[in-house]
């Protein structure tokens, strides 16, 4: 289903989904983030500092809780996911992909009760992009693309004045006929527009891993490289490229005590990351991790080796966040290319 | 698997025995389901226990899947979780989740030889293997166990080693000599290089410290066995035990899904991060 949608229709095309709760980029803080929506929605965004990961993975989301008192058998009462349908308005091509990733990880081998619960609610309405919304966007080198459908429910690309409207799923066409009176039919004027915009888009300079096909071979054979340590120097530990990685899943499972006789409390997953220190550390104290080169090629290592090798596919969507927030500048795109490099 | 993965079931201790005394004391317990059946498991794979308001810990199930009645988990004392589990009383009630992992391929072992090796606690995690072979005993040929201990204070099942004594070759050890202990004196690689098992149709496991494994693994590959004849067990932290949370990977596998059980063919062909 291809339609177009005139630019100041968009919020009528929201309020004609009943029944969804529509989030759409918010500017809060200086921070860009998913948000419900309140009044006039404009998708000229950049990308989300976050991405929309958090809505079928939290950041803290309880399992169950317990209730014991003392001498007796424990009571747990499961507390599942709400079931209000979300949809995501402005999702960047790189974050499609990145739901992709993340729905293999908790529904193969096992389905994860609680994402499966959630993300079976949540539509992406993505955003094409026509100009690389971040300086350090390298998609085509992950095998991405700034008009990739990936993920995606429905593809919206600017077309000035409109929307060029593409339905990707069952769902996404369900999210256009809820508000079919506000489309228009493509003409082939708009179709041939929309080629120009996508291919002016993916002639957009990127940042760029070379020779991105070698790297899994390469880095495997980089696993005792002296260069590890070194490119992780400057590394805190302060975990913020996992936290805004699309892809990174990695979690703790906790018990937080409410109260005493009798004792209540709650058993809590939260995001967890790989480059801190006792994220592997065993109670013994020995840490099969113990140093910041040893995490650095973990993260590294995961997204461009392991993954491939599990799945077929890079786990990096190469949104570029790691590489704009960090700290103290480690960048996941120079890190690759200089330890494959280094390996010949 | 069960609707909700991770919410656990319910079940009461029924059986303590304190195995090593001291600092770093090991606890065997028998857990029985609190509501009906629980589940079954293989040899080698593990289940997390809980104690609720202080967390969950993965422990290798240490009872044959042939015991149908209770599920044994020999613990150290180390942790929050296992020194919560070293203050219960039997008739408390825990909280368990699983089988998680591979197993031990058993049954491919049947007509072979097979060398046990395990030091500390680390005999936990193959006593199933043990038990269940001597269970089927004529389904294998020699059965013969290594173990040891720092002391003669730190040797685990005394009594159920004893017991084996007629239908196993039973060769225990303690790190240093002291008076009163008449078997090898001197770490377990070193005892497994004293007794010369013989590599033919023979089939070798081990697990203990990771120091202990990987001279015994030398050891063995200097004896004659191939990498396909020579079995470990991985442990690392989890806390999933579902391959999700991330913890446990090491290179593509997550231990908790792919292992714990490997052979050494299967190991050496994953990074050293364990």
């Amino acid at each position: 289903m291809e339609k177009i949608l005139h630019k100041e229709r968009i919020d009528d095309w929201i309020s004609a989904l009943t029944g969804w709760e529509v989030l759409s980029p918010a500017l809060e803080d200086g921070i860009w983030a998913y948000r419900p929506v309140s009044g006039a929605v404009r998708l000229d965004h950049p990308n989300t500092t976050q991405p929309p990961k958090g809505l079928a993975f939290p950041q803290r989301e309880v399992f169950f809780s317990f209730e014991q008192i003392k001498g007796e058998a424990p009571r747990l009462t499961q507390i599942l996911p709400d079931t209000v349908q979300r949809a995501v308005f402005g999702v960047r091509p790189c974050d499609g992909r990145g739901a992709v990733r993340m729905d293999r990880v908790f529904g193969d081998h096992v389905e994860d009760t609680y994402y499966q619960a959630r993300r079976k609610n949540v539509a992406y309405v993505g955003l094409a992009c026509n100009q690389p919304p971040s300086a350090n966007c390298f998609c085509l080198s992950v095998g991405g693309s700034p008009v990739s459908t990936d993920g995606l429910d429905v593809l919206l690309t600017d077309l000035g004045d409109r929307y060029f409207v593409a339905a990707v799923t069952e769902t996404g066409k369900a999210l256009m006929t809820a508000a079919n009176s506000l489309f228009d039919e493509p003409a082939d004027a708009d179709r041939q527009q929309l080629k120009s915009v996508h291919t002016e888009a993916l002639a957009q300079p990127q940042r760029a891993v070379h020779n991105p096909d070698a790297v899994p071979a390469k880095l495997k054979a980089s696993f005792k490289s002296p260069l590890w340590e070194e490119l992780a120097r400057a590394c805190i530990g302060c975990g913020i490229c996992t936290f805004l990685c699309p892809t990174c899943h990695c979690f703790d499972i906790n018990d937080e005590v409410t109260g005493s006789a009798p004792l209540k409390g709650n058993r809590v997953r939260t995001w967890d990351n790989c480059q801190f220190p006792d994220f592997t550390m065993h109670t013994s104290g020995h840490n099969p991790r113990p140093t910041v080169g040893a995490r650095l090629r973990q993260r590294v290592c995961h997204k461009f080796q392991y993954f491939p090798e599990n799945f077929g596919m890079p786990q990096c969507t190469g949104c570029g966040r790691c590489i704009s927030e960090c700290p103290v500048g480690i960048d996941i795109v120079s890190v690759v290319n200089k330890v494959v490099e280094h390996a010949g | 698997m069960p609707d909700n993965i991770y919410l656990p079931e319910l079940a009461r201790i029924t059986y303590i025995k304190e195995e090593v005394a001291g600092e770093r004391s090991i606890k065997t317990f028998r857990v029985e389901p609190v509501n009906g059946d629980s589940f079954e498991h293989e040899c080698g794979q593990c289940a997390m226990l809980s104690i609720f308001g202080r967390g969950e810990m993965m422990i290798s199930i240490a009872s044959s899947p042939l015991v149908k009645d209770y599920k044994q988990f020999s613990i150290m004392r180390v942790g929050r979780v296992s020194a919560a589990f070293h203050d219960l009383a039997v008739g408390d009630v825990v909280g368990i989740r699983g089988p998680y992992g591979n197993s031990f391929p058993v049954d491919d072992w049947r007509g072979k030889n097979l060398y046990f090796i395990g030091g500390g606690c680390g005999l936990a995690p193959i006593w199933p293997v043990i038990t269940t072979a001597v269970a089927q005993r004529d389904s294998f040929k020699n059965i013969t166990v290594f173990y040891g201990g720092r002391s003669p204070r730190d040797i685990m099942y005394k009594a159920e080693l004893e017991k084996l004594r007629g239908v196993a070759d039973v060769h225990l050890s303690v790190d240093k000599a002291e008076d009163g202990w008449d078997a090898y004196c001197g770490f377990v690689p070193a005892n497994v290089m004293d007794k010369e098992p013989s590599s033919d149709n023979a089939i070798a496991i081990t697990c203990g410290p990771p120091i202990m494994i990987k001279y015994v693994i030398q050891n063995l590959r200097s004896l004659g066995f191939a990498d396909e004849q020579i079995y470990t067990t991985l442990e690392n932290k989890m806390k999933c035990g579902l391959g999700k949370c991330g913890r446990c990977n090491v290179g593509k596998d997550y231990v908790c899904v792919k292992g714990p059980v490997y052979s050494w063919a299967e190991l050496k062909e994953l990074p050293e991060e364990y």
